[in-house]
């Protein structure tokens, strides 16, 4: 048991943190998100840093970092409220296709590796909510893996950016089988994009498949989905983390300086004991993230209840941290201004991702068995 | 990073599993699973095996005869002890006062006291509060008047957990006025059977005398019992509340309850019922993330790489945790927590035989979890109150 980072994180760390100091103001993620969420050329540097390639395997170009190596540069990406699909492009995109045959991932794995292309999942559905089971897109099967697409998949991450989606579709089954879903990787061509920009000021759109084109990845492609999900989770987690860790910060430091009825805001108790409760729940949600990270390679049963208790706290601390951090604000907390509501903003969007608050507690209540804890 | 405990810790663990398997009376786990009270002897057998063994100063170096043992040691130690359902050791002796004599008290203190510290033969009580200093303890009144080699003592002592066992007692008493309230306290060690010395219990909200007012009327002390310098007691007193950081979250003692909440719930039909579910989830999730937080403790301190400053969160979230199985517990009884059966609470009590056979048959485990719901209130009273606790993380937080 060891929670220490390695000198090789740590210097991945401070590579991250130093390109964010550099090349990431809140300037340019403002005039970002105002301009309609557009993250292509973010994700461009990212890559020149060498990070689209961190979880892609060296034989295809990438660095063939594991799930440690992800949290350090989630971390520090959350603490700079970087703005661009890297949870999609370089975690999701290379776990997923690792699944397909070996042209298809020579094919894209080494354009994944170099950011050249953005591989993005599009998975999610009306009315599915967060049941990755509900898949009513519907895949006709041809030779050599070809196939057919109809259906319509929505709020896709970075849509009218992506280069391609690997796309969750029916082969055979009702609505909500596991069995029957296929993974497939549709080119962007092929494929009608109504994209929009997120509450958080990134990108997001409906994406539909008429008769779409698409290229087989894996026929029997729901544990795969559920890993990728569990993957994203644990990315999640980390953004939060630095995200929170950045938050309070600021907060500190308003409530340190600034000044009402002759004092700082800092001396009250009624404050100050709210501060205390918002270090509860970074502290507590720091842990949880680790634990996230560090159980994504446990078999299926242990690893979705690990990542749903996971997400259960993250989804708590989230919105404490961030509402409590507002209010301690005061009226400049609730302005577009100032650095802290996008903090606030994003945090509230990582919520609504991969599943809520209350979905999670639901996973680990019907998981729920006679012994718990870290090691159960 | 690694979760996983190293092959020479699982190896360590499953020694002492095989340990407290052998050791542990039938008897006392029963009590402790089932939530009933333990008697002073069931506290001092357990006390004396793990003396015997010399565990009960599992946390002591070896130079004072204990294991040695490093931050992961203990807490396996402890987990395994509370899985199985060993008591908890009463801290007084062997986590409080013990790492104070070795630290702060004279060679011949050491020798004179540890042995029967170590064995458990000496059931030592705490003398802290006072009626008029609670979580400002430095305002403690209670004097000790230099007299040529003796100290009178004079005062009242209050909250003194099984302070009706205690044959010795350390105390914080006053010995100077000047300067700031901490400077003029000292650490004393007093005899219990000492002339002038009264305990009187005090009756919890459960009903139980758990805890006791000890006064103190012209007691003599031999001024060899103070430990370290005269007026310097606040210094070690912070040296013994620094001591066992991660014990006091008590996570496993919670993993161990939530397993008695389980077993109480399937059996009150509330395993299958969402509402109900959905709040042991709840804590199930709180328990993990708590674990998690102490395992990063035990991390940090074994490698030595970095500090956390978690302790206060420790306390706070420990002692919520406790609180909330207490509850959730008398709220999986439902009806049957609002018998007061006197008798429920103690070992050999035949639920399904109680009151002519009345008694609704399989409900023993109910009888006693409103009592022991009243009775965890003072988690987030005693060891400086969840308030202070969030004074003294806010001062960290805020640094101001």
């Amino acid at each position: 048991m060891d929670f220490d980072f390695s000198d090789d994180q740590l210097s991945l760390r401070d590579a991250v943190a130093r390109w964010v100091e550099k090349a990431f103001g809140f300037e340019r993620r403002h005039a970002l998100a105002r301009a309609g969420g557009a993250s292509r050329e973010v994700y461009g540097e990212l890559a020149g840093l060498g990070l689209t390639g961190l979880a892609v395997p060296e034989a295809h170009g990438g660095l063939g970092f594991g799930p440690v190596e992800a949290m350090v540069v989630m971390e520090e990406l959350g603490r700079g409220l970087v703005h661009a699909p890297y949870v999609q492009g370089a975690l999701l995109a290379p776990a997923l296709l690792a699944q397909g045959p070996q042209a298809l991932q020579s094919a894209w794995l080494p354009r994944v590796a170099d950011g050249s292309a953005l591989v993005v999942l599009a998975h999610q559905e009306r009315a599915a909510r967060w049941r990755l089971n509900h898949v009513r897109t519907r895949a006709r099967l041809g030779a050599d893996g070809r196939a057919v697409i109809d259906g319509v998949k929505s709020v896709v991450p970075a849509a009218d950016e992506a280069d391609a989606y690997v796309v969750p579709a029916r082969i055979s089954g009702t609505d909500d089988d596991e069995a029957g879903i296929a993974l497939f990787l549709v080119e962007r061509q092929a494929a009608q994009v109504g994209a929009y920009p997120t509450q958080d000021g990134a990108r997001a759109g409906e994406v539909r498949f008429d008769g779409a084109a698409a290229t087989l990845i894996d026929a029997s492609g729901h544990p795969a989905l559920e890993a990728a999900v569990d993957i994203a989770i644990a990315a999640h987690a980390a953004e939060a983390v630095g995200l929170m860790d950045k938050l309070v910060a600021i907060t500190v430091d308003y409530m340190n300086t600034r000044r009402q009825f002759g004092v700082p805001i800092a001396s009250f108790q009624a404050l100050r004991h709210r501060i205390a409760d918002v270090k509860m729940q970074l502290e507590l949600a720091r842990s949880m993230s680790y634990f996230a990270t560090l159980t994504l390679g446990r078999e299926r049963a242990a690893r979705r209840r690990a990542i749903s208790q996971a997400k259960v706290q993250l989804g708590q601390s989230m919105r404490f941290v961030g509402q409590q951090c507002i209010q301690l604000h005061g009226g400049i907390g609730v302005t577009d201004e100032y650095l802290g509501s996008h903090y606030f903003k994003r945090l509230t969007m990582l919520e609504l991702g991969f599943g809520d608050t209350l979905h999670h507690l639901g996973e680990v209540s019907a998981r729920l068995q006679d012994t718990a804890g870290v090691f159960a | 990073m690694d979760l996983a405990f190293t092959d020479d810790e699982l190896a360590f663990r499953a020694d002492i599993r095989q340990w407290v398997a052998d050791q542990l009376p039938a008897d006392i786990s029963r009590k402790v699973h089932a939530a009933q009270r333990l008697t002073r002897d069931d506290m001092q057998r357990w006390a004396r095996i793990l003396g015997s063994r010399g565990w009960l100063g599992w946390g002591w170096p070896k130079a004072f005869g204990g294991p040695g043992w490093n931050a992961v040691q203990k807490h396996l130690f402890e987990e395994e002890c509370a899985l199985a359902g060993a008591p908890r050791v009463v801290p007084f002796g062997p986590i409080m006062v013990a790492p104070v004599i070795m630290a702060f008290g004279s060679p011949e203190q050491q020798q004179r006291f540890l042995p029967g510290i170590a064995s458990g033969e000496v059931w030592w009580s705490q003398g802290y509060s006072e009626p008029g200093a609670g979580s400002d303890l430095a305002g403690l009144k209670t004097r000790a008047d230099r007299r040529g080699d003796k100290y009178i003592v004079n005062g009242q002592k209050t909250w003194t957990t099984l302070g009706q066992y205690g044959e010795w007692i350390f105390c914080l008493v006053r010995t100077s006025h000047e300067g700031k309230p901490q400077t003029g306290i000292s650490f004393l060690l007093v005899d219990m059977k000492s002339p002038g010395i009264s305990v009187r219990p005090i009756v919890l909200l459960d009903g139980e005398p758990e805890v006791n007012e000890v006064f103190f009327d012209n007691v003599e002390v031999p001024a060899e019992n103070l430990v370290g310098e005269e007026n310097k007691g606040w210094t070690y007193a912070k040296h013994l509340l620094s001591h066992e950081r991660t014990n006091i979250a008590d996570v496993n003692r919670a993993k161990r309850e939530l397993e008695r909440l389980k077993r109480v719930a399937r059996a009150e039909g509330l395993w299958d019922d969402i509402r109900f579910r959905d709040q042991m989830a709840l804590l199930e999730v709180d328990i993990v993330a708590l674990e998690m937080m102490v395992l990063r403790v035990l991390s940090a301190e074994k490698s030595g790489k970095q500090s956390l400053d978690v302790a206060g969160l420790l306390k706070i979230r420990g002692s919520e945790i406790q609180q909330r199985y207490t509850e959730l517990l008398m709220l999986a009884g439902g009806p049957l927590s609002v018998p007061f059966i006197h008798e429920a609470m103690e070992a050999g009590w035949q639920g399904d035989q109680a009151l002519g056979g009345l008694w609704p048959g399989g409900a023993g485990h109910c009888a006693p979890l409103a009592a022991n719901y009243f009775n965890y209130r003072k988690t987030t009273i005693y060891g400086g109150s969840n308030e202070v606790q969030r004074n003294i993380v806010a001062q960290t937080v805020l640094g101001s």
